[in-house]
C-alpha cells in the first residue's frame, strides 16, 4: 500500500486549523450579537412554550 | 401577567398550560422512524452486549460458530450501540427537539423519511458486513469504506435538514440546545472523514495517533455535543422550569469547541508519540473540565426547588443520573490523562468502564429520557407503564453501576499486575475472573432495562391512539 502519511496528517493539521478558526470566528460573532450579554437568558424561557410548535404557550398567556 | 412577573414565577407554575395534543403544527414522521427503529436495535445489540460479556466469563462460548465469535461480535456490539442505538436516537430527538426550538416546520419531512431509510439500510449493512467478517480492523471505524460512504451522504441529508430548519427559523436568538446540534453536525462531518478515510492512507504509529484522536472525538464531539443539546432541551422540559443560565451554558458550549479536539491523544501517552504533543493532549484534557463543570453546574442548578420531581418523573431520574455519570466520567478522562495514573490503566478493563460510563450511563440515559418523553407527545398517547419505566430505570442504574465500578476497579488491579515484570500474563487474566463474572451479572440486569425500555415504547406505539385512547378511557 502506498503510504499517504504527510497528506493524511496535512489533513487532520487543516482539520484541526478549521475546527479552531471556525469556533473562534463564530465565539467572535456570538459575543457581538449579545449572546453573553444582559438579554441572553430570553431564550431559556421561550424554549419552554415551543412544545406544541409556534407560540402557542405565548398566545396562551 | 406581565413579562418579568412571568419569568419570576416560571419555576413554580407552568409556563404555558398544556396543549391539545392535536394542536401540533410538527408532522414528527421522521422522528418516528429513528426512535423506532434505534429502540429496536438497542434491543439486539445488547443481546450482542450480553453474548460479549459471557465469553469473558465462559471463553469457548458460541466459539466454534464463526460469525458468533469475540472478533465479529465486539464490532457488531461497538457499531450497533454507537450508530444503530444511540445515534440514531439522538438524530430522532434533534429531528423532534429542533423544529420546536425554532418554532416552525421541520425544513423537509421528506427528506427527513429518506434520511431515516438510508440509516437502516447502512445499519442493517452493517450487521450483514461485521458477522461476516468484512471489517477495516480500525477502532470504531471497522465498517466497510461503502458504508462508511453511506454515513456520509446520509449525514448529509439529516444536516442539511436541521440547517435548513435552524435557517428559516422565527427567533433570531438560539437556544443552546441548536448551537450544541449544529456542532454535532459540522464536528461529526470532520471527525468521521477523518476516522474513517484519512487513517486508510496511513500507517503505523501516525495511523494509530489519527485513529485515537477519531475514537475520542466520536465521543467527544459527536455523542458529546448531540447528548448536552438533549439535556439542555430535556431537563427544563421534563421539569417545567427555566435552565439555570444561558449565559453559562454558552460559555460550556465555547469552551468545548476550543479544548475538546486536541484530547484523543491522550490514548497514545507512553507510547511512540513526541512528548510534546503529550503534554499537549495532557493539558487539554485537564481543561475539559471547564466546558463539564458549566453544563453541570447549570444542569444541578436548574433542578434547584425541584427535586422533589424526581420520585414521579422518570425521565428526570435518567435525566440526572446521566448528569452524574457525565460528571463522574468526565473527571475519569482529565485523569487517566495524567501520565502516572495512564501508566496503570492505560488498556486495562478500566477503559472499557469508563466508555461505558460516557456512552451508556451520560448520553444513552438522556437518549432514554428524551425517548420517554417525546414518544408519547409524538404518538399522541400515553406511557403504555409508568411502573414498567421506573423498573427500566433501576435496571439500567443498578446493573450500569456493577458494571462501571467492577471495571474501573478492575482496570487498576490488572494495571498493577501488568506492572509487575514477576507475574506472568496469563496469571493477570486468570486473575479478572471475578470481575468478568460481575460483568456478566450486570450484563443482564442492563439487559433487562433495555427489554423494559424498548417493549414500554414499542407497546406505546402500537397501543391505542388519541380518540381510541380517550374512549377506553372513558369506558373505564
Amino acid at each position: 500500500m502506498t503510504d499517504y502519511t504527510y497528506p493524511s496528517v496535512y489533513f487532520a493539521y487543516f482539520f484541526f486549523f478549521i475546527v479552531f478558526s471556525g469556533a473562534a470566528f463564530f465565539f467572535f460573532k456570538t459575543y457581538k450579537q449579545g449572546y453573553f450579554g444582559k438579554d441572553s437568558e430570553e431564550a431559556k424561557h421561550r424554549m419552554l412554550d415551543d412544545e406544541m410548535g409556534g407560540d402557542y404557550g405565548r398566545k396562551q398567556k | 401577567m406581565q413579562k418579568e412577573e412571568l419569568i419570576q414565577n416560571v419555576g413554580e407554575t407552568p409556563v404555558a398550560p398544556a396543549a391539545k395534543r392535536s394542536d401540533s403544527i410538527h408532522d414528527d414522521t421522521t422522528a418516528k422512524i429513528f426512535i423506532a427503529s434505534s429502540v429496536s436495535y438497542f434491543v439486539i445489540v445488547g443481546l450482542v452486549a450480553l453474548i460479549i460479556a459471557a465469553k469473558f466469563s465462559m471463553p469457548s462460548f458460541l466459539g466454534s460458530v464463526q460469525y458468533l465469535t469475540y472478533g465479529r461480535m465486539r464490532p457488531l456490539h461497538v457499531n450497533g450501540m454507537l450508530f444503530g442505538w444511540l445515534l440514531a436516537a439522538d438524530m430522532g430527538l434533534m429531528f423532534y427537539v429542533v423544529p420546536r426550538l425554532c418554532g416552525v416546520k421541520l425544513w423537509s419531512e421528506k427528506l427527513g423519511i429518506a434520511t431515516g431509510i438510508l440509516w437502516n439500510a447502512i445499519i442493517l449493512g452493517a450487521v450483514v458486513s461485521l458477522v461476516m467478517g468484512w471489517n477495516q480492523g480500525l477502532e470504531y471505524a471497522e465498517l466497510p469504506t461503502l458504508l462508511d460512504v453511506g454515513v456520509v451522504v446520509a449525514w448529509i441529508m439529516f444536516g442539511a435538514n436541521i440547517f435548513g430548519t435552524i435557517a428559516t427559523r422565527k427567533y433570531n436568538a438560539m437556544y443552546v440546545s441548536l448551537w450544541y446540534a449544529m456542532g454535532t453536525i459540522l464536528w461529526t462531518a470532520f471527525v468521521y472523514l477523518t476516522g474513517n478515510f484519512a487513517t486508510l492512507f496511513t500507517t503505523g504509529v501516525n495511523q494509530a495517533n489519527l485513529n485515537w484522536m477519531y475514537v475520542h472525538n466520536a465521543v467527544g464531539l459527536i455523542f458529546t455535543p448531540v447528548g448536552l443539546a438533549i439535556a439542555y432541551y430535556f431537563i427544563p422540559r421534563v421539569s417545567n422550569n427555566p435552565l439555570y443560565s444561558h449565559k453559562l451554558s454558552m460559555i460550556g458550549f465555547w469552551s468545548l469547541a476550543f479544548v475538546y479536539v486536541w484530547t484523543g491523544a491522550h490514548h497514545m501517552l507512553h507510547g511512540p508519540i513526541s512528548q510534546w504533543l503529550q503534554t499537549i493532549t495532557i493539558v487539554f484534557s485537564v481543561m475539559l473540565l471547564i466546558p463539564v463543570w458549566a453544563a453541570v453546574y447549570n444542569f444541578i442548578s436548574t433542578m434547584r426547588g425541584q427535586w422533589h420531581q424526581l420520585r414521579e418523573n422518570v425521565s428526570l431520574k435518567f435525566l440526572m443520573s446521566g448528569v452524574v455519570f457525565y460528571l463522574l466520567t468526565c473527571f475519569q478522562g482529565p485523569m487517566h490523562s495524567l501520565r502516572a495514573v495512564n501508566a496503570i490503566v492505560s488498556k486495562t478493563d478500566w477503559i472499557p468502564g469508563h466508555a461505558h460510563m460516557a456512552v451508556l450511563g451520560a448520553f444513552s440515559f438522556f437518549a432514554i429520557a428524551g425517548t420517554y418523553h417525546v414518544v408519547p407527545l409524538i404518538f399522541k398517547t400515553k406511557l403504555y407503564s409508568e411502573a414498567l419505566a421506573n423498573w427500566s430505570f433501576w435496571l439500567f442504574l443498578i446493573g450500569g453501576l456493577g458494571f462501571f465500578v467492577t471495571l474501573w476497579l478492575g482496570g487498576f488491579w490488572q494495571g498493577w499486575q501488568w506492572n509487575n515484570p514477576a507475574i506472568p500474563f496469563i496469571d493477570t487474566v486468570v486473575a479478572l475472573k471475578p470481575v468478568w463474572h460481575v460483568r456478566l451479572g450486570s450484563g443482564f440486569l442492563m439487559f433487562g432495562g433495555i427489554i423494559t425500555f424498548a417493549y414500554n415504547i414499542l407497546a406505546t406505539i402500537l397501543g391505542p391512539k388519541g380518540e381510541e385512547m380517550e374512549a377506553n378511557v372513558a369506558v373505564a
